[in-house]
């Protein structure tokens, strides 16, 4: 039943953040951006659990940990980007969303290099 | 961690306004313009510290 409680934080939230529009047009995004941190922490605790068995299963098989912390570290990236970019989309600077998806696109791309590089020695060693 | 921190914010919001707008009509601009911005820095300092803790909450859970 947690959705419930989701859908009324973001639903006061969009209250809050039009009624304070009007009012101090600063104030609201500051409203609307906390309102999606609290509904963020809100499911917190289910993300933990999926990561424990996400880590659970890559012991099990045996897969390599390096690249599984390193899909989590573009994983986190790619949301942190993915969040500010929402935040200035939000408050009318779209140029400057655009820059930071191309600035997120280009970390991820760079930390995915090692990624590639496993791939490529995968592939030469299954050849003949 | 709740509805309480969206509502202080838009509280602080209204409050700053209201004061500025007392403060305008009665003449003195310059200290409706310092309540102005002294309630949106209340504000920042409220958002700030929750998108710190969201940073940190995301830097642990996906080991950054």
């Amino acid at each position: 039943m947690e959705i419930i409680k989701i859908a009324g934080v973001a639903l006061i939230t969009c209250i809050a953040a039009l009624l304070v529009k009007q009012i101090k047009p600063e104030i609201a995004i500051f409203v609307s951006i906390c309102g999606g941190i609290v509904i963020l922490f809100l499911c917190v605790n289910y993300l933990t659990e999926i990561l424990g068995v996400f880590n659970f299963v890559v012991e099990k098989t045996g897969l390599n940990a390096k690249l599984f912390n390193l899909i989590l570290k573009i994983i986190g990236v790619g949301y942190i980007t993915e969040f500010s970019a929402n935040i200035c989309n939000d408050s009318g600077q779209s140029s400057l969303s655009d820059k930071i998806l191309l600035a997120g696109k280009i970390i991820i791309f760079s930390m995915s290099i090692p990624i590639i590089k496993t791939i490529i020695e995968i592939i030469a060693g299954l050849l003949p | 961690m709740g509805v309480d921190i969206i509502i202080k914010i838009a509280a602080v919001g209204i409050l700053t306004a209201v004061v500025g707008q007392i403060l305008k009509h009665t003449g003195k601009d310059e200290i409706a313009m310092l309540t102005t911005l002294a309630g949106l820095v209340v504000a920042l300092m409220m958002v700030l510290d929750m998108i710190s803790s969201l940073f940190e909450t995301v830097k642990t859970m996906f080991n950054l």
